[in-house]
């Protein structure tokens, strides 16, 4: 599998919540090519070019990244923290995933730099509106700086 | 002639000797002469001794005249404390007297303080016995005192720690138990969208009300959680313009509303002191139950209204709806517990729950009237800003 010209890091550890995000992106017609990795340390590794994925061009940037927030061995808000402080990567908008508006953690992530953030609602109507308000902001109206 | 010369031989030895005599005598004279001019100056030394003694004694004679005045003087002296210790000396003979009189007086006096005293000897050995029950009493009081203190000590840790469990408890409900509704919710859908081709009418229902339940169950959750959330925001109390925010919740809340729109009359609604969020939330929920349960009438009819009671002022909502039956009052404020069925009127039965929790977090009340099918007033109090002003 290539990994190259990866539009959306997709980082989420449920299967069924990945299934129907991607789901929501095709179906809101967001083509463009999405990888999905599992947790952060494979979030981290795709962007670092290590692992499963040392022969990636590193300077091939995705586009838009979409985090989820409670993932294994590495949480969404570390790989967050990772990427806003690295001068490379820090201009990569990313969008938070989480399962609850209540999280405690969703004032961090804004305050470490995180675009935007979706609650993932129960109702997948909503879900998808969210998606693909959420694709068409940061992949098609919002202007990268270069 | 010889006679006569012997004579005048005699008479000349004769004056030889009168003449020898005479040198003795002279001699004699001259050393008395020599021992009176001694005497004499003697005489002088002790003439200038005797002058200088003289002068003593009137040296002296002078110093005797005046220590003489001076024992004069102090005899005088003598004369007058005399006369003053006799003046004292009757007067302390009077004194003596009272003193004996009094001291006759003082023995009755003592007897009678003798008696008291044993009485009160009596009386303290009573009050000692009282005093170590009470002290005892008062032990006792003092132990159970601090046994309470320890419990309510124990029993807020206790509570404390409930309530972090609870907070977050109701965070992990909120993320781990929406997570399987979401992915039964979005793979039905899936099955609609997807695969309609395959499905007759009845397994679409089926799928229908999967999504339905699902997305109620979510509902419930996040209603679930807003409540138990209210317990722990902090309340920030400033002034509100009630009569504003209630304009701004009327207009939100019939913006998309096109047909049966409701009617409000609203009189008159003076400013309260609250948090401006929750005092909201309080009219939202209201207010949408007004119209809600009113929804099978031919017309919808709310009026908002307040009175001031006490230092309170009261505001009420009043509808038209299907109302309630007052015997089953006490569940009205319940949380999760409600007077109708879904079919009749959706809810999650949190509504009135939450309204109940904002106004007592404002010190106030919260209370309805009702009549089966002729409609509802319920009824909230906030402190009055005049009185919490003052």
């Amino acid at each position: 599998m290539s990994y190259d010209n990866v539009e959306i890091l997709f980082a989420e550890d449920s299967i069924d919540d990945a299934t129907l995000t991607i789901r929501a992106l095709t179906k809101s017609g967001f083509t463009n090519k999405l990888q999905h990795v599992l947790d952060g340390a494979a979030a981290l590794d795709f962007l670092y070019g290590k692992g499963a994925f040392s022969d990636r061009n590193i300077l091939e940037h995705p586009k838009l990244i979409l985090l989820d927030l409670k993932m294994p061995k590495v949480s969404g808000m570390q790989v967050l923290e990772k990427i806003k402080t690295d001068p490379q990567l820090k201009s990569i908008p990313i969008v938070i995933l989480t399962s609850s508006k209540e999280d405690p953690d969703i004032k961090k992530c804004y305050e470490l730099g995180a675009n935007s953030y979706i609650v993932k609602p129960v109702d997948s109507d909503k879900f998808f509106l969210a998606i693909k308000e959420i694709g068409l902001f940061w992949m098609v109206l919002s202007e990268r700086p270069n | 002639m010889v006679i006569a010369n012997q004579e005048l031989v005699f008479q000349n030895k004769e004056k030889e000797n009168r003449a020898a005599e005479l040198v003795i005598a002279n001699q004699e004279l001259v050393f008395q002469n020599k021992e009176k001019e001694n005497r004499a100056a003697e005489l002088v030394i002790a003439n200038e001794e005797l002058v200088f003694q003289n002068k003593e004694k009137e040296n002296r004679a002078a110093e005797l005249v005046i220590a003489n005045e001076e024992l004069v003087f102090q005899n005088k002296e003598k004369e007058n404390r005399a006369a003053e210790l006799v003046i004292a000396n009757e007067e302390l003979v009077f004194q003596n007297t009272e003193k004996e009189k009094r001291a006759a007086e003082l023995v009755i006096a003592n007897e009678e303080l003798v008696f008291h005293n044993t009485e009160k000897e009596k009386r303290a050995a009573e009050l000692i016995i009282a005093n170590r029950e009470l002290k005892q009493a008062e032990d006792d009081i003092r132990k159970l005192n601090d046994d309470l203190e320890n419990k309510v000590i124990e029993r807020t840790a206790q509570l404390e720690s409930v309530n972090k469990e609870l907070e977050s408890f109701s965070y992990s409900v909120s993320h781990d138990l929406r997570a399987p509704i979401r992915a039964i919710n979005g793979y039905t859908r899936i099955l609609l969208e997807d695969h309609a081709i395959d499905l007759d009418e009845d397994s679409e229902k089926v799928l229908q009300s999967i999504i339905h339940n699902s997305k109620k169950m979510g509902q419930l959750i996040d209603d679930l959680l807003a409540f138990s959330k209210l317990g722990r925001k902090q309340v920030t109390l400033s002034d509100i313009n009630i009569a504003a925010l209630v304009h701004v919740v009327k207009e939100d809340m019939i913006f998309d509303v096109h047909e049966n729109v409701p009617q409000f009359v609203i009189n008159v609604l003076p400013p309260a002191k609250g948090d401006q969020s929750l005092i909201k939330q309080v009219w939202i929920n209201l207010i949408s139950n007004a119209i809600k349960y009113s929804k099978n009438k031919p017309t919808i009819n709310i009026e908002i209204g307040a009175y001031e009671k006490e230092n309170q002022v009261v505001y009420y909502v009043k509808d038209e709806g299907a109302g309630f039956d007052m015997q089953y009052y006490d569940k009205l404020f319940g949380v999760f517990q409600r007077l109708h069925s879904q079919q009749e009127f959706e809810g999650t039965g949190i509504g009135l729950a939450i309204v109940q929790k904002i106004v007592h977090r404002h010190n106030g009340a919260v209370w309805a009237e009702s009549n089966l099918n002729e409609g509802s007033t319920f009824y909230f109090s906030l402190p009055n800003i005049k009185t919490v002003q003052k």
